[in-house]
């Protein structure tokens, strides 16, 4: 048990803002994205021995958190927060509330396929398993999303700066 | 993709600050709650529905007029607990979990009005003063944590409370938001609130803001 908890621990401490910033830009909350990955990451530790061998552990948590905030709505028989248009105040302090509301006008799936590409660094295959979508689409959903945040962030348009590549 | 690398780049760079102060031991802690609980679950439904009844159990002051703060009160129902202590403080715990009825917020005000703390509570909105700041001095009066099993514990001082205040709960599914509101003519509630006092989630870490 003892070894499987630091296992767990070390996957924690080195998947655990990446996973919480795929879940805030999905749900454009910081507050509760940081309690859904903690919901989904005590989630993995129950179920540590089927995690630890997924092949993309930290997007299990990323997809758990998502499905977790899907079923806090539901039951509450509430319109998911990803839904909306962004008329309320996004709660995520320290990032640009501009690009924030940029995302939240997104398409749901959009927004996944963008948390999963930036911020996990899934190829398109990747992305199509974890989401269950053809690789075009994901190749399309991208696409779009990218657009649209173009045109609401002009900054993206002129920033020389770009220095990932992302496949 | 490269012809989407800039606006990757700078979504990714926006997001740069994010970190989750959540400690694993939280984690492991709800991962042992939730076993808890779900063990509890299964015991409960072999017991009947009756179990989980919003029973509500109340001891009433021995004289309740002749104190405003009334010291060996204690009043439980099955969503949340009342208890005087610590010293002159009240201590509220709003339990988590499917065995836990769901929040009645009129008699969790009525309860918390016999401990001599005047609040608002909602469940799925939360209020705050349409106009003008929050109540100042939020953290001398209510110092929020979370327990182990997930529920969420208020150690409320509500002598300390400046006349004409009022305790604002805003009960939510995954989390709680709390605010002091002063003596605000107009109040704003949403099921989104832009700017509480302290936002305590589960994770045991209350934003005082």
């Amino acid at each position: 048990m003892g070894h499987a908890q630091d296992e767990f621990a070390d996957f924690y401490g080195s998947s655990r803002d990446s996973c919480l910033k795929a879940v805030t830009a999905v749900v454009g909350d910081r507050l509760l994205a940081e309690e859904l990955v903690a919901e989904a990451f005590a989630r993995a530790w129950t179920s540590w021995e089927k995690v630890r061998r997924h092949p993309a552990s930290q997007a299990w948590v990323v997809r758990t958190a998502l499905n977790i905030g899907v079923s806090w709505w539901r039951r509450r028989r509430e319109v998911p927060l990803a839904d909306h248009d962004g008329a309320a105040p996004a709660d995520v302090s320290g990032v640009d509330p501009v690009l924030i509301a940029a995302l939240r006008r997104l398409p749901t799936r959009q927004r996944e396929v963008l948390a999963l590409r930036i911020f996990l660094d899934l190829d398109t295959e990747s992305t199509a398993q974890v989401l269950r979508i053809a690789p075009g689409t994901v190749t399309a959903h991208l696409s779009r999303a990218v657009t649209a945040l173009r045109r609401d962030l002009p900054a993206a348009s002129t920033d020389a700066n770009a220095r990932e590549v992302y496949r | 993709m490269n012809e989407h690398a800039d606006v990757m780049c700078q979504v990714r760079e926006s997001f740069a600050g994010l970190r989750m102060d959540t400690p694993v031991e939280n984690v492991l802690a709800r991962s042992r709650a939730r076993r808890r609980r779900r063990l509890t679950g299964m015991a409960g439904a072999a017991a009947g529905a009756a179990g989980v009844a919003a029973a509500l159990i109340l001891t009433a002051p021995a004289h309740p007029g002749n104190s405003p703060r009334p010291s060996s009160t204690s009043a439980t129902l099955a969503a949340f607990s009342v208890t005087s202590g610590p010293g002159t403080a009240t201590t509220l715990i709003l339990h988590k979990g499917p065995q836990y009825a769901p929040l009645d917020p009129s008699a969790l005000r009525q309860v918390l009005a016999q401990h001599g703390i005047p609040a608002l509570v909602t469940v799925g909105t939360f209020c705050r003063p349409a106009v003008g700041p929050l109540a100042d001095g939020f953290g001398q009066f209510v110092h929020p944590s979370t327990l182990p099993d997930g529920s969420a514990e208020m150690v409320i001082n509500g002598a300390a409370m400046p006349s004409g205040t009022r305790l604002s709960i805003g009960y939510f599914p995954g989390h709680i938001r709390l605010a002091v509101l002063g003596n605000a003519a107009a109040l704003l509630c949403s099921s989104r609130s832009g700017q509480p006092a302290a936002h305590l989630t589960p994770s045991g870490i209350p934003v005082h803001r």
